[in-house]
């Protein structure tokens, strides 16, 4: 004898059903135990190197510059003779490279917009 | 306060955080390993091979997880690549071991009840249409996402699940104890 075709939402409801939950039974120990090593932390060693150059060129710059004279002394002078229109220049300018620095860096640590550009052709 | 999927990734990713990973993989290893099974026709041994193999690559590739499908959806497609990749390997011409396995099966000699029956039905379905219809009706996925998953055009997904359901559907009632 041949039973009523179900309907889709009862077929999958019974399909649902029918797949039991499967206990973990040490599957995940043994995920865990094949894992690769821990990866060093890289944004500790970055943070690292990056303090460590910023530092060594901080002290290199001092002694070339004779204690500070040549970049400090000296140079706010030369600043303060500039014209005041210069200036704002100089300071938009200085502005606008950073900036720009920092949008392609940006860019570069974001998948996204990085294969959304890649895809425009950029 | 339980974290969701997408915060423990986050604690993998920044951290490199292992317990997080290991509460991924807990909360997930059955839909896998369930998936795998029914991939693989039931062989468990080879289904939680697979399956570890899945967990393990999702680790590696874990940054590459970019958030806009669910982390299971995810999962799933490194699973069927991982099955896919291991057949290929074996060697097995997927259609060919199929019929040879359809034609092994005897509807007759499977246990009673509806469970039995059903697991039985689907297992008789060929590949595609079985991976559809355990993506889209045993777990839940949209056609986009499963899709997504098996890497192909929407409409054959469809034509999938449609299939394999009214294939289902008339074997269960064929299988209607007299």
């Amino acid at each position: 004898m041949m039973k009523p075709m179900i309907d889709d939402e009862t077929l999958d409801r019974q399909l649902r059903d029918a797949a039991p939950y499967i206990d973990d039974g040490g599957f995940t120990a043994r995920v865990l135990a094949n894992l690769p090593a821990a990866r060093r932390r890289p944004s500790q060693l970055r943070a690292i190197i990056l303090i460590s150059l910023t530092l060594l060129g901080c002290a290199i710059a001092y002694l070339l510059s004779g204690g500070g004279r040549f970049l400090v002394s000296e140079g706010v002078m030369e600043l303060s003779s500039f014209p005041v229109w210069m200036l704002f220049v100089f300071a938009f300018g200085c502005g606008l490279v950073v900036g720009a620095v920092a949008v392609i860096f940006a860019i570069r640590k974001t998948p996204e917009v990085h294969d959304d550009l890649a895809r425009l052709g950029f | 306060m339980e974290l969701s999927d997408g915060q423990l990734v986050a604690r993998v990713v920044v951290d490199d955080d292992q317990h997080a990973f290991a509460e991924l993989v807990r909360r997930n290893q059955s839909t896998v390993r369930g998936l795998l099974r029914q991939l693989t026709r039931t062989d468990m041994a080879l289904a939680d091979d697979l399956a570890q193999e899945t967990f393990i690559r999702a680790y590696k590739n874990i940054r590459s997880f970019r958030g806009d499908a669910r982390f299971s959806t995810w999962l799933y497609r490194i699973a069927y690549n991982c099955f896919r990749e291991d057949a290929r390997k074996r060697k097995e011409l997927v259609g060919i071991d199929e019929e040879h396995w359809q034609a092994e099966q005897d509807p007759q000699t499977v246990d009673p009840g509806l469970r039995q029956d059903l697991m039985h039905a689907l297992n008789l379905l060929p590949l595609p249409e079985r991976t559809a219809v355990v993506l889209c009706c045993q777990n839940g996925l949209s056609h986009n996402e499963a899709a997504r998953v098996l890497d192909i055009p929407l409409g054959t997904v469809k034509t999938n699940v449609l299939r394999g359901r009214e294939k289902l559907k008339r074997t269960l009632a064929a299988w209607a104890p007299s």
